[in-house]
């Protein structure tokens, strides 16, 4: 799931047919002036400026601003640009005309399984949140498309009537295009709207989360990604999500504040398992990471700097089932140089380090690894007759290490 | 028994290098069964026509490759497709699969794959009622029957983990790496497996549990099968619900995944893109387990409880009668691996007699090494070409002065202009439009007795003459009329005393100046002496010269040759970028530079019967 910033996720509604309110995304305050120039409803209508970065709670946050004309916006931009939110400094503001409305509505397509459901309700904002028992749903087979008998349907259990049923359904029509020709996963508008000026219905808020993978076959897919819980990527996450996207296979890294014990763990599965098997005894992970897939070495390096590099930590979990394809001695002499550079900087003082691991060259690699121990590090390692998560419990103190 | 991956499975891996190296794995596994290679074909349009060599133990079997998947089931009798190609080609070539009629069975490898066409796969392959296992999936392991894919690792795991005879447990994972593992864990705790499969952790699996825990529940030789979910979706919640939904003959044991998603913050993105959602509700790895609970089966708390669960169960159905003991075999009474001849080298298990001996330069570590010393440090040193030419000429690191004397050979010997032999074949053959190596080539054949490859002859003679005549010049001559003829090294067609060559002047000037000792060359001086005493041409030439000079620095004869070969190799490739730059136009010359010394036109006669 890939989600997108209002700026692109517009873009593609307007490709689409999908009304929007006239908006710009402002990333240079000196810019101002003569964008305001370059765009006639700037200076003759209300507008709302928002920070335009993936943060949770930007109202409460103080960077939404309403009900704005230019010089309102001008001050309002020159707030949130380069304003500092937890640890993130805003570097773009998106500024919108505000379209005073009557009435909210609430529509959505979400993926299933077998298709996707058109999800409607004539009503919008909290009121739909609160309500959620009154949204209309339709179903749409993959590779189908709805009908417009199907659409008017729907439009009418959800209590529209007439004419704008006909509008919403034609609106709908749209969004499911949208959504079915960028590959969506979900997408949301909340509040919809009937835009008084020109009697048409408008997008004024989305949610559009786009399938990633499908990336290849939209060459105009020109945005970044945006990240999904509420905060934006950390330095460090970037840069191993630049690598992932770069090395056959894949390394991942999500920070955790304030947790002391550091996974770098192999496999989509068992990394899960070893963060269960930490917070199952009360312990708190430092962050999620996993390489998979036989990466090359110098990108689970990339990876092992990275996780050494996490503050407050007091054990490093290395542990991986036994592999199918990917090289244990290969990847674990990407891990043993990260380690050696971590040492001489530092960063391993006072970590221990515990591995766990099987799978093609095994023994070579488990024994590279027990080499660091006459280097100086404070390190146990195991190899496939150790169950999988018992070096997480032997780490936190929950079994005595066998060795 | 073991469910659709079997000994009636017939293979063609649609891929490339990446479907090769799978396919070697499966014939692995064929040495390892003793079954005969069922990779009966690959697809890959680059390489059609070709085949692609497999081992099975020692044999090699040489499979076709296919431009398509239809001439594939044209022509063998394949009926599982692994598809192991990018995601931009792995939907249609899964397509192609579920459309053709002689395909059962497919399973993709392939990670990335979008979402809808994961979807548009499923319903494809509802309406045709085949087995669609995948994205991103390991594979299926039939322990003694049949591999589809990677998973099992490398041979000496499939040993390990008893995948040489089938057992007792079903596995069915969403992720690879834990489908290697639980058959690990089964095969210690247990009697090993029938089949393990592996779904792939993307969001919208083409296949889901419940279809295979309906075919475990129909195969007499599975008594238990392990489930290993994860938060997200809803497939567990299925089996659940289908394990509860009557009484199943096959236990159930299952294991989730993500639990730490009640304590990390929302959103966050697993290794799985299926592992994704909600936190307590619907696909939470609590709701999941808690429904298998409910619906009778056997949850362990955490991953390290499985062992011991799987353990239970299988003491349960020995007390039962269900499952007898099987046999538990070591690699010493199975089939071995042939290994690469590297493979016992590197063990030191066994002795080769090189093909070839190399004493100046070594290139198995991180860099060159010349005659010992990495080139880079001889870079960083300050060290030279001349230095690395003694190097591997001599095996000597020269001195500097000596680097000197070197460098300015090779300078002198460049080039002479484009109508001397060498020069004139390279033009000749750059204005045919040869190519550079070849048209180089052409140059280089020329220099032999009569140009350019005096230069080892002189040296061997001047040295012959120093040590046997060093005071008796007439007699070195005499020696040298009797025995060899004109002394090499000595002559020139257009140099002589009063026209002196400038190079030969200017490096003897260098070498006295230098301080060089050169008894060879003292020696050649005073042979000119005394042949151009005779005739004024008959002087000491740059070939001599350089000879004499060479071989007092200790270069060894065969190698004198060497310094006119590689300094007018300078001069062939500047005369063959010459032409190509200039454009020059075939050679071809003209009649009246050739004396057709022919007889005069003649009747043929008939051919003599």
């Amino acid at each position: 799931m890939a989600k997108l910033l209002e700026g692109p996720a517009m873009a593609l509604f307007e490709k689409w047919g999908v009304k929007t309110p006239y908006h710009i995304v402002i990333s240079d305050v000196n810019q101002l002036e003569d964008l305001i120039e370059a765009n006639k409803w700037m200076n003759d209508r209300k507008m709302v400026v928002k920070a335009h970065e993936a943060l949770g709670g930007r109202f409460k946050l103080g960077l939404v601003k309403i009900d704005l004309d230019k010089e309102g916006v001008k001050k309002a931009v020159r707030e949130i640009i380069g304003r500092e939110v937890q640890g993130l400094v805003i570097s773009q503001a998106i500024v919108a005309e505000m379209i005073s409305h009557d009435e909210e509505y609430y529509i959505a397509v979400q993926a299933t399984r077998e298709g996707a459901e058109i999800l409607l309700a004539k009503m919008g904002g909290i009121e739909v949140e609160a309500n959620w028992d009154k949204i209309k749903r339709t179903f749409v087979e993959v590779g189908e498309k709805p009908t417009d008998e199907q659409l008017i349907k729907l439009a009418e259990e959800a209590g529209f009537e007439g004419e704008l049923a006909g509008k919403v359904a034609k609106f709908a029509h749209s969004f499911f295009e949208c959504y079915d020709n960028e590959d969506g996963q979900y997408i949301e508008i909340n509040p919809l709207i009937l835009n008084p000026k020109n009697n048409e219905i408008t997008a004024l808020d989305a949610v559009t989360n786009l399938d990633g993978d499908a990336r290849f076959r939209h060459p105009d897919w020109n945005f970044s990604f945006a990240s999904e819980f509420g905060r934006e990527y950390t330095p460090a996450e970037k840069k191993v999500m630049e690598i992932d996207s770069k090395v056959k296979g894949s390394v991942k890294l999500i920070e955790i504040p304030g947790g002391t014990t550091a996974l770098l763990p192999a496999g989509g599965g068992a990394s899960v398992f070893y963060s269960d098997a930490v917070v199952n005894l009360g312990g708190t992970i430092a962050n999620y990471s996993e390489y998979s897939g036989d990466p090359p070495s110098w990108a689970v390096e990339a990876l092992t700097e990275e996780v050494c590099s996490l503050p407050g930590v007091s054990n490093i979990i290395v542990g991986g089932a036994i592999a199918n394809f990917t090289d244990v001695k290969a990847t674990f002499a990407g891990i043993i140089s990260g380690f050696r550079k971590a040492k001489d900087e530092g960063k391993l003082d006072g970590v221990k380090i515990w591995v766990r691991r099987g799978g093609p060259n095994e023994l070579a690699g488990l024994a590279a690894m027990r080499e660091l121990k006459d280097e100086g590090f404070d390190i146990e390692v195991f190899d496939r007759y150790t169950p999988l998560t018992d070096i997480v419990d032997m780490a936190l103190g929950k079994q005595e290490s066998a060795q | 028994m073991s469910i659709f991956a079997d000994e009636n499975s017939s293979v063609v891996v649609v891929g490339g290098p990446a479907g090769v190296t799978a396919a070697k794995r499966m014939a692995e596994f064929c040495h390892l069964a003793g079954r005969e290679l069922y990779v009966k074909a690959f697809v890959f349009p680059p390489d059609a026509g070709k085949t692609a060599d497999l081992n099975v133990g020692n044999k090699i079997i040489s499979v076709p490759i296919f431009k398509t998947l239809k001439e594939a089931t044209d022509n063998t009798d394949v009926n599982t497709v692994l598809v192991f190609v990018a995601p931009s080609r792995a939907t249609q070539a899964a397509m192609d699969a579920l459309d053709n009629p002689q395909i059962k069975v497919i399973s993709m490898i392939t990670e990335g794959v979008p979402e809808k066409d994961a979807k548009l796969l499923i319903k494809r392959s509802k309406e045709t009622g085949k087995i669609m296992n995948g994205p991103s999936a390991i594979g299926v392991m039939s322990a003694g029957k049949c591999r589809i894919g990677v998973v099992g690792g490398e041979y000496n795991n499939l040993i390990l983990s008893k995948l040489y005879r089938p057992g007792s447990f079903g596995v069915l994972t969403k992720s690879g790496g834990l489908s290697n593992e639980i058959m690990w864990i089964i095969s210690q705790f247990a009697d090993g497996i029938t089949t393990a499969i592996g779904i792939g952790g993307d969001a919208y699996p083409c296949s889901d549990f419940v279809t295979y825990l309906d075919m475990f529940e129909n195969d007499p030789e599975t008594k238990a099968v392990v489930i290993v979910g994860e938060m997200g979706g809803n497939l567990e919640e299925d089996a659940a619900e289908w394990y509860a939904a009557k009484k199943r003959r096959i236990k159930l044991i299952g294991v989730i995944a993500g639990f730490c998603q009640e304590k990390l913050p929302a959103g966050m993105k697993f290794g799985h893109a299926g592992a994704k959602e909600g936190k307590h509700g619907e696909g939470s790895a609590r709701g999941k387990a808690d429904a298998l609970k409910k619906a009778g089966a056997i949850v362990p708390e955490t991953f390290g409880g499985l062992g011991p669960a799987i353990k239970k169960v299988y003491e349960e159905l020995k007390a039962a009668g269900e499952v007898e003991e099987k046999p538990v075999l070591t690699a010493d009474q199975l089939p071995k691996l042939p290994q690469k001849v590297e493979h016992f080298v590197e063990q030191g298990e066994m002795l080769v007699e090189p093909l070839i001996k190399s004493t100046i330069a070594d290139d198995r570590g991180e860099e060159p090494m010349y005659g010992g010393y990495p080139a880079s440090e001889l870079i960083d040193a300050g060290y030279d070409i001349p230095h690395v030419i003694g190097l591997l000429w001599t095996k000597k690191l020269i001195s500097q002065k000596e680097a000197e004397v070197v460098r300015r050979i090779i300078m002198l010997s460049a080039d002479h202009g484009p109508c001397v032999s060498g020069a004139f074949a390279t033009i000749m053959a750059a204005c045919a439009g040869i190519g550079l190596s070849q048209a180089v080539a052409a140059g280089l054949i020329m220099i032999g007795p009569r140009f350019g490859g005096a230069v080892t002859d002189a040296g061997k003679y001047f040295d012959h003459g120093y040590k046997k005549f060093n005071d008796d010049i007439p007699g070195f001559l005499g020696w040298m009329k009797k025995n060899v003829g004109p002394v090499p090294g000595i002559g020139h067609r257009v140099k002589s005393v009063k026209n002196p060559d400038k190079r030969v002047k200017s490096l003897i000037a260098h070498v006295k100046e230098a301080g060089i000792e050169t008894p060879r060359l003292d020696f050649a001086l005073r042979v000119e002496e005394v042949t151009t005493a005779k005739k004024g041409n008959l002087i000491l030439n740059v070939d001599g010269c350089m000879a004499a000079i060479l071989t007092d620095m200790g270069f060894p004869n065969a190698s004198l040759n060497g310094f006119f070969i590689l300094a007018r190799t300078i001069g062939l490739i500047g005369h063959w970028g010459d032409q190509k730059r200039n454009g020059g136009r075939l050679i071809r010359i003209f009649n009246y530079l050739v004396n057709y010394a022919v007889p005069g036109r003649k009747k043929v006669p008939p051919l003599d019967k």
